[in-house]
């Protein structure tokens, strides 16, 4: 399994990447959804999972999300919403867009584990 | 133009907590500790900026040393390994999380900016016609740590002439 995760902070990244390596997967990292893009042109298999931050700067994380849903060599990766963006509104926007799951930072690894298990992706109680 | 709104310390001290809890103490044995005191010193502060149905910024601040074990424990290395690009990127963050969550608590149609992270005590920040309206201040490891917004007195200016 495969994950990429996008968002213009490292340290995010990092605790994203140290979630999805425990968890077995291969991590690919990303600034912003341009980087993004860019990388997933080039690879020839497609991630499983990416894990996007909302407010980035080049392109945002639902651009990311329109751009991939557009794409259909894109359309078996998962996409979860990993941001701050926390109203409502945002949420619909993000789920209208695309996106499969939604994650609001602050957020521990277990709740990051949990909807990772709602989404099939890792078995129910990895977080035990 | 900008409406009223109240997030008061309880708020902040809540999303405050929730940060501690996901990232900067997750045993749980190493809490903010209150000191209600808005003139502790700072070295370094982050802020990001809120505009729309209200106006205003979000100002993390802290010790050097408090910015260098957060941005320790964020990145799981030793404080003594801490650059200053991972400082900067993880005061970003602190003031990016707790903006975004302020935000969530603003009525619709309010906008938050990407991060801006100054080296250099919050005193030195240039806010222009602003009042902090909430605030939290504390002991983080013996270091000073607080969390403050920051209302634009030109919305309150608006909303008078309105």
């Amino acid at each position: 399994m495969r994950a990429m995760v996008i968002d213009d902070s490292r340290a995010m990244r990092m605790i994203l990447k140290r979630i999805v390596t425990k968890l077995n997967f291969e991590a690919v990292e990303a600034g912003d959804g341009r980087e993004a893009l860019d990388l997933l042109a080039d690879m020839t298999e497609v991630p499983d999972l990416a894990l996007i931050d909302w407010n980035m700067p080049n392109m945002n994380g639902l651009e990311f999300v329109t751009n991939v849903r557009a794409d259909p060599r894109l359309r078996e990766m998962t996409l979860v919403m990993v941001t701050t963006e926390s109203e409502q509104s945002q949420i619909v926007r993000a789920l209208a867009a695309g996106a499969h799951e939604y994650v609001i930072k602050p957020f521990t690894e277990g709740a990051m584990i949990e909807k990772l298990a709602l989404l099939g992706l890792v078995p129910t109680g990895a977080n035990s | 133009m900008s409406v009223e709104v109240e997030v008061n310390e309880n708020d902040l001290a809540e999303m405050v907590e929730q940060v501690w809890e996901s990232y900067l103490d997750p045993e749980g044995i190493n809490p903010l500790i209150p000191t209600y005191d808005e003139n502790q010193p700072s070295e370094v502060h982050s802020s990001v900026s809120i505009t729309g149905s209200w106006t205003g910024h979000i100002v993390y601040a802290s010790s050097t040393q408090a910015a260098r074990r957060a941005a320790a424990a964020f990145l799981a290395m030793e404080a003594d390994e801490v650059s200053q690009e991972d400082l900067t990127d993880v005061l970003g963050e602190l003031a990016n999380i707790v903006g975004g969550n302020v935000k969530a608590m603003l009525p619709p149609g309010a906008f938050l900016s990407l991060p801006q992270v100054v080296l250099a005590p919050e005193s030195t920040a240039r806010f222009p016609n602003t009042q902090r309206i909430s605030g939290v201040y504390g002991i983080w490891d013996g270091e000073p740590v607080s969390i403050s917004m920051w209302h634009s007195r030109a919305d309150n200016n608006q909303e008078v002439g309105a």
